[in-house]
């Protein structure tokens, strides 16, 4: 068997010996309060969803559930009249005003129409005053009990937890709204109510300096404050704040990983990715056909009641059902092929075993095997297709076009001809989102763009998409995002410090030698994720958890070949945290604070567990938390995992404000302009 | 002190099994008016009763007291101490009863209801103005929630005790008040909603929020329903006297009495309560029988009228000279004292009592049940639980510490927590303080609630021994006793200058915050104390109070209610909680004139920036108006631009987006910075212009306006005004680069393919020619795409060819080039053999 799947096995057994910290946990949390608050009307009841809600609570729970706690019906949260059989209305939103509006005026017309509704509103993740202000404004207020549903992070992997929410970015450093920093640190302190208090905590950017202090602040501890919370965690070792400010560029970056490439060409959305329905249906195969009537196939009686009779389906992307997608889903795109070729034949191998199969009892081994062949099989047949449906998208010439811009900006290389070249894109109509994210970039990496050059470029965009884009260009333009500035600045923001781009390329490794062995055979960096191009976002965890993996990586290749001869040979043992030592020049001067912190406790052995934690026996394995304030690439979350590999005795949980992409943020900042209103057109498919 | 067994106190039921008893609790001789004329209304857990005269009953006037016409409330503790006495001067009262947490609920028949407490403040809440109309005549009222009968004879509900808006429950259509009715609360029934039980003629309706179901009975009506205190049956009595003992769905019969048989029963009958959970207890005028599960009777007889309160394990009855418990006697005590009782308890204690004595029967005995022996000393620790003299839980629990010498491992905790329980049990029934919990109670009720209702009796030095000695947080005491010090250290009458007032305040906070921290209570919340401090007018205390809280959650409402407007949204800003920050906004935007409510927003700068970003989302959605007002009054020009646009895009009227489109612009060029954005507004006026007359060319034909400009040349061109694309382009200023692929798309989306050939030859492409060629092969025109292949740079020509699907003409061109690579890498592509074929042939001919 070649060397590269048993490196992949033998990870996969590392991480089955050396459990992480068990995020079902939180999954479990999240169904039970949903289910306490349906219970808490009495009764069958209507269910009103906000449709960006549908896709987090997919994750928790399934319609059955619902069902079973009295959901007779389920509805979008959309304008318009609702019409209701039964008594109890429930709505299930986030406290924005449009919804609000929304429920006000379908509350008013059962008025008019005298209709008897009992009315509640469970808001996410906690009650908002805004919500009672608005309703007192429409008149409705004294007709309506508003509670709460607490949905904080969801498990999206197994060691990926993530808000969910999509517009963070936008809310955090475009509105100035600073809800989702307060949200997640109530969610990172219900992650130290479980395990305790994060040991040590460190931080890049302003406002990952806001969450920690939100997070460290001292209050008063009562009666009700859990054990946990009073002493240092024992197996988390710390917790690393990166606010998305701090790194920008990873994400206008088109990803390349499998599924970071799946996100950036077909759009994943809560891990769920839209794809044709002939990709998900099986041909049923003769041999499979007992199987498929033991599993009715959920899609068709899922969703027999849709308007839109659209050959395009949802699916989840997940390692729990799809036992491939953890060993795909990190890799580089232009090695997929490759490893779905070697599952094939390993496969095909595993198959004809039951040619070997003599004896009754060799028989029975098989058969009881037979059920994880075809699993395996239907999800190889799942992932080629996918992998088919990639691979046109990534030989157009636009897409290899943006990602020559790309590279080249990253290397600083003719800064002028790729601006040209971003006007050409231009010219050729190529999408908004891309546009504005190479603009972004190049602004970025050159540290601004000439005046007239730049005035040009937003000429031709507002001309080439309309002029309705112009507050997006503004946005992008103004503190605090300051994405897009031209050179010399204004006077207005000269004080404010450029983002030491070039600076950083030298000190934290970021450009690979993209020969192309250092990418094909040995994934021997995270840059691999973008070919090349390593994250600053994971570089600086690598600051924190991985001293060495910034400053080289040559030993990684003598390492893998100890591995070849000796398969147990040890990793190299994960140090100590130890905060931002030794790159403390390196982060100041990137603009943003940098925050250090120790947590301590105030419980009874706060002297003793700094000693303890000192004294823990080097091979006690533990878990780095990340956190990223304004949501993480997929590429991101592989770089990590990568990382994580590396080392014996450290594991990373990746917590997220969302997953998000260089499109996202562009379409979440401009806002209803560009993105056309995707209507939704399943009641429960989405769930 | 009675060192009588404990057994000799029992009563045994006619089944010869079960044991009752009844402890005397306080002798309180004289101490209670007659019960009689009082409506009584009695809290468990020991608590205390609340009576007020019923005016339906003839008194004589030569009392004592005076007769007022005003309704009066007299509160009783068990042990008859008086705790609280007011008068009532609100409308009629329709009841009274006692919450969970020991305060008095009572209800008036203009749905008004208050709350007090033992020390006599109260709170007020309404049960809604439709109520208030139809008036309320009759009202339930259990531990967390009230369920109120209206005149229009419909059933409101409310929540606990926070002044929830009440509910409708479903409408169970009476014609006539119901001949009597209860309800099951919410914590015990089984659906955990209020269920309520209405007796209707001979059935009983049973009632909750969804439905009202008729129970079909045919032995009603009833004079009393009495719920369980479990929930799980129901005591029922008929007017002809029978009790029935149902299940609550009304499934089963369990028993069935007749109350007319017991003998000395005079009059009619005043209560049924429960006892436990197996017996109910009838009481009349002067005596009390206990009804077990199988109709086995035991009788009470008291000297005058009594009132029973039904407690978890039994029934505490208040009469004229005693306060008694009622109880089935415990297992563990029956196992230890029932006579002739040869249980391993039983020999235990009997062992340790002849140890006592020194008999050397100990040993013998104990000897006798070695296997039993650990069981045996729990059961002594129980029972000694359920003692009520200290003589016997004392030698319980000398007999179970004799036990546990004989055991190598024994866990003492029970031990030590039964010893630490009872001194505090000791304590509390004391008669001055006279809160008579048994052990069961007081595990049901919990510590903390005990130490809830010391305080709010004032007996803060109890309340505070006490948790110490169960090693309990003093928090709550501490919290309470600083209310109640600020409340009685008004400022003295003598100290009238502000001088004595302000060394008050100081004297008091500092009082306050020293006995804090001297007892470790520095957790308390400052900011309900400083709360009460204010209530009490004490403005300057409360502010000192406040600052040592460090919740801000807790310090924002009082801020804003003491106007401190500008530290409440400092305090909002810096606790990162949003919905804070909102509250604090919109509390202020209602109350402030609008100048000065912006200029304090203004006036904060950077440390109340996020409040002013805050205030903009809100009011992007809700109140443009205010909006558009803040950004003017802060010369805001940029924002109010971008105000202006995102009206108009979502504005559809031609002239006012237009209108919406010029504002922008102005706004734009008032900001020198803004020359760009400002130039840019005009172009997109002028597009707007531009595209309306386009529209009027086009007889209203073709939708032009809220275009992008390339959209108008491709929509020009598609509709064939290609003089006006152009027109378009050079107005514009459009490269040509732009143009040409904009036209080149237009072209081949309408097939024009004629044009598109004039169009390339109009003049040098400055796109190049791949354009056309990649273009019309998408579209399918591969054929014609051919003509631009050998307009294109001679290196990719092969390339191209492949994608027509030429493969030979992409085989001759590498030929003619010399390109033996490119050549090669075509033949990996061949989608045949015979091309293949010819390719190789090619190959060989160029050695």
């Amino acid at each position: 068997m070649a060397t590269s799947s048993t490196t992949v096995s033998d990870d996969a057994h590392i991480q089955t010996e050396e459990p992480l910290l068990d995020v079902t946990l939180l999954k479990e949390i999240a169904r039970k309060s949903l289910v306490d608050a349906l219970n808490s009307v009495n009764g069958a009841k209507t269910l009103v969803l906000d449709p960006t809600l549908a896709g987090p609570l997919g994750l928790v729970t399934e319609v059955s559930l619902l069902k079973h706690h009295g959901v007779d019906k389920m509805f979008w949260l959309e304008p318009g009249p609702l019409s209701s059989t039964t008594t109890n209305i429930v709505y299930l939103c986030r406290p924005m005003i449009k919804y609000v509006k929304i429920i006000a005026d379908q509350i008013k017309r059962h008025g008019k129409d005298s209709q008897q509704h009992t009315y509640t509103i469970f808001l996410v993740p906690r009650i908002s005053t805004l919500v009672s202000r608005i309703l007192e404004e429409e008149g409705v207020l004294g007709d309506v009990r508003i509670s709460s549903y607490n949905l904080q992070f969801i498990p999206i992997a197994d060691d990926v937890v993530s808000l969910e929410n999509d517009s963070a970015f936008k809310e955090i450093w475009v509105d100035g709204d600073e809800t989702a920093i307060y949200d997640s640190a109530q969610a990172l302190l219900t992650l130290e109510k479980l395990y305790g208090l994060f040991p040590r905590i460190v931080g890049k950017g302003d406002h990952a300096a806001r969450l920690t202090t939100l997070l460290t602040r001292h209050l008063p501890t009562d009666s009700s404050t859990p054990d946990t919370l009073l002493s240092p965690s024992e197996k988390i070792d710390s917790l690393i704040v990166l606010d998305r400010r701090v790194d920008m560029i990873t994400p206008l970056l088109t990803q390349l990983t499998y599924e970071g490439l799946t996100d950036e060409l077909l759009g994943i959305k809560n891990s769920q990715v839209e794809l044709p329905v002939s990709l998900l249906t099986p041909p049923a195969p003769p041999a499979a056909a007992s199987t498929s009537t033991s599993a009715p196939p959920p899609p068709a009686a899922a969703t027999p009641s849709l308007k839109k009779v659209e050959a395009k389906k949802k699916h989840h992307l997940t390692t729990s059902t799809d036992p491939l997608f953890a060993e795909l889903r990190d890799l580089n795109f232009s090695y997929v092929g490759r490893r779905l070729n070697k599952l094939a034949r390993r496969l095909e191998e595993d198959y004809k075993g039951r040619h070997q199969a003599k004896t009754v009892a060799q028989l029975r081994d098989f058969v009881g095997k037979l059920g994880g062949l075809q699993t395996e099989h239907q999800s190889l047949r799942f992932h080629t297709g996918l992998s088919e449906l990639l691979v046109p998208l990534t030989r157009t010439e636009q897409f290899n076009k943006t990602l020559e811009i790309q590279q080249n900006l990253l290397a600083s290389y003719e800064i002028t001809s790729q601006l040209t070249a971003i006007e050409d894109l231009i010219a050729q109509g190529a999408d908004m989102s891309t546009v504005v994210r190479l603009l972004c970039l190049a602004s970025i990496t050159s540290g601004g763009i000439k005046v007239k050059t730049l005035e040009n470029l937003k000429r031709e965009i507002l001309q080439a998409y309309g002029y309705d884009y112009l507050p997006l260009l503004l946005s992008l333009s103004a503190p605090p995002l300051s994405v897009i500035l031209p050179n010399p600045l204004p006077p207005a923001l000269a004080a404010a410090p450029k983002y030491p781009f070039a600076g950083l390329r030298k000190s934290l490794r970021l450009l690979i030698d993209d020969t192309p062995e250092a990418i094909d055979e040995v994934e021997n960096d995270i840059s691999f994720v973008y070919s090349g191009y390593a994250p600053i976002s994971v570089r600086l965890v690598q600051c924190v958890a991985q001293k060495g993996g910034v400053l080289s990586n040559p030993a990684e290749k003598e390492k893998e070949k100890d591995k070849d001869k000796d398969k147990g040979a040890p990793k190299a043992q994960a140090h100590p945290i130890a905060g931002w030592r030794g790159f403390e020049d390196v982060l100041a001067t990137i603009p943003g604070e940098t925050v250090d912190v120790v947590q301590k406790g105030n419980g009874g052995g706060a002297a003793a567990a700094p000693v303890a934690s000192l004294l823990r026996p080097m091979q006690k394995p533990t878990t780095t938390v990340v956190f990223f304030l304004g949501g993480c690439t997929y590429t991101e979350i592989a770089a990590l995992r990568w990382v994580g590999r590396q080392n014996r005795g450290r594991k990373f949980l990746i917590a997220t404000t969302g997953i998000v992409s260089g499109n996202s943020i562009v379409e979440s900042i401009a806002g209803g302009y560009g993105v056309g209103k995707k209507k939704d057109g399943s009641k429960d498919a989405a769930i | 002190m009675s060192t009588e067994r404990p057994s000799s106190r029992w009563q045994i039921m006619q089944d010869g099994k079960t044991f009752y008893t009844r402890q005397q609790l306080y002798s309180i001789p004289g101490k209670l008016p007659n019960l009689n004329d009082y409506i009584v209304a009695g809290c468990c857990y020991g608590g205390p009763i609340a009576l007020m005269r019923d005016h339906t009953k003839l008194v004589a006037l030569s009392r004592a007291a005076p007769a007022t016409s005003k309704a009066q409330i007299q509160i009783y503790s068990p042990a008859g101490e008086g705790l609280l006495l007011f008068s009532w001067d609100q409308g009629k009262i329709i009841r009274f009863g006692w919450t969970a947490d020991e305060r008095l609920a009572i209800l008036n028949e203009e749905g008004t209801y208050r709350l007090y407490d033992l020390q006599g403040d109260y709170q007020q809440y309404s049960l809604g103005s439709e109520a208030g109309e139809m008036g309320v005549i009759d009202a339930r009222i259990h531990e967390n929630g009230l369920v109120a009968l209206t005149g229009s004879l419909l059933l409101l509900e409310v929540k606990g005790w926070e002044g929830a808006r009440p509910l409708t429950l479903a409408n169970p259509g009476l014609t006539q008040p119901p001949n009597s009715w209860a309800v099951i609360a919410p914590d015990v029934n089984i659906s955990r909603h209020v269920e309520v039980l209405l007796s209707v003629e001979s059935t009983i309706l049973s009632v909750d929020n969804l439905e009202s179901i008729d129970q079909r009975l045919s032995q009603g009506p009833f004079t009393h329903i009495s719920p369980s205190p479990n929930g799980k049956s129901l005591a029922l009595l008929t007017f002809a006297g029978t009790l029935l003992v149902v299940s609550a769905d009304f499934q089963r019969t369990l028993a069935e009495f007749k109350t007319g048989d017991v003998v000395g029963a005079e009059g009619s009958v005043n209560q049924v309560e429960w006892c436990g959970i197996d017996a109910i207890i009838v009481t009349w005028d002067n005596l009390v029988v206990v009804v077990g599960p199988f109709g086995d009777t035991l009788e009470y007889h008291y000297s005058g009228p009594t009132f029973a309160v039904t407690e978890p394990d039994g029934v505490r009855i208040l009469g004229p000279d005693v306060c008694d418990l009622i109880q089935k006697v415990p297992a563990s005590s029956a196992s230890i004292f029932r006579p002739g009782s040869t249980s391993a308890s039983a020999i235990l204690y009997d062992a340790w009592e002849s140890f006592s004595q020194r008999s050397p029967k100990a040993d013998e005995n104990i000897r006798s049940i070695r296997p039993e022996l650990a069981a045996a000393v729990d059961e002594c620790i129980q029972a000694a639980g359920q003692e009520w003299e200290p003589y016997w839980q004392r030698r319980l629990l000398n007999a179970a510490k004799f036990g546990r010498g004989f055991l190598d491992l024994h866990n003492p905790t029970d031990f030590v927590n039964m010893g630490q329980t009872l001194k505090v049990l000791n304590a509390v029934r004391f008669y001055e303080i006279g809160i008579p919990l048994t052990h069961l109670q007081y595990i049901y009720a919990s510590p903390s609630h005990l130490i809830k209702r010391l305080t709010a009796r004032n007996m803060h030095l109890l309340a505070l021994r006490i948790s110490t000695f169960l090693s309990m947080k003093p928090d709550a005491v501490l919290k309470h006793w600083a209310s109640a010090k600020i409340l009685r250290s008004r400022p003295s009458a003598t100290g009238t200058g502000i001088e004595a007032d302000v060394g008050g305040d100081d004297e008091v906070c500092k009082l306050i915050v020293d006995k804090f921290e001297q007892l470790g209570g520095a957790d308390v919340s400052y900011a309900e104390i400083a709360k009460r401090a204010w209530e009490a007018g004490r403005g300057r205390l409360a502010t000192k109070l406040l600052d040592h809280e460090p919740r801000a959650a807790d310090q924002v409402p009082l801020l804003l209610s003491m106007k401190e407007d500008r530290l409440a949204l400092l305090k909002a800003v810096d606790s990162g909680d949003t919905d804070l920050v909102y509250h604090v906004l919109l509390h202020l935007h209602k109350r402030l004139p609008l100048g000065s409510f912006f200029r304090l927003i203004e006036d904060g700068g950077s440390q109340l920036a996020p409040a002013s970003k805050l205030l903009q989302v809100y009011a992007r959605e809700q109140n443009r108006e205010m909006l558009r007002d803040f950004f003017y009054s802060d010369d805001r020009r940029v924002e109010s631009a971008v105000l202006s646009l995102d009206e108009a895009a979502s504005i559809s009227d031609p002239t006012s987006k237009v209108t919406a489109v010029r504002a922008a612009q102005k706004f734009f060029s008032e900001d020198k910075d803004c020359t760009f954005e400002s130039k840019i507004m005009d172009e997109s006026a002028r597009l707007l212009a531009a595209q309306q007359q386009l529209e009027k060319d086009a007889d209203g034909k073709v939708v032009f306006f809220g275009l992008s400009v390339n959209e108008t040349i491709r929509t020009c061109l598609v509709n064939s005004m290609s003089k006006k694309a152009d027109k378009v382009k050079s107005d514009f200023k459009v490269p040509d680069k732009r143009f040409w692929y904009v036209k080149l798309e237009a072209l081949i989306s309408t097939s024009d393919l004629e044009s598109l050939d004039a169009f390339s030859k109009s003049k040098r492409s400055p796109i190049g020619y791949e354009p056309f060629v990649r273009q019309l092969v998408e579209a399918g025109h591969s054929k014609e795409a051919l003509a631009y292949v050998v307009r294109c740079d001679p290196p990719k020509r092969a390339d191209l060819y492949v994608e027509c699907g030429e493969w030979r003409m992409a085989g001759k061109e590498c030929k003619e080039r010399g390109d033996k690579a490119k050549l090669e890498a075509i033949r990996q592509k061949c989608p045949n053999s015979l091309i293949a074929r010819e390719f190789d042939q090619i190959l060989g001919s160029m050695k």
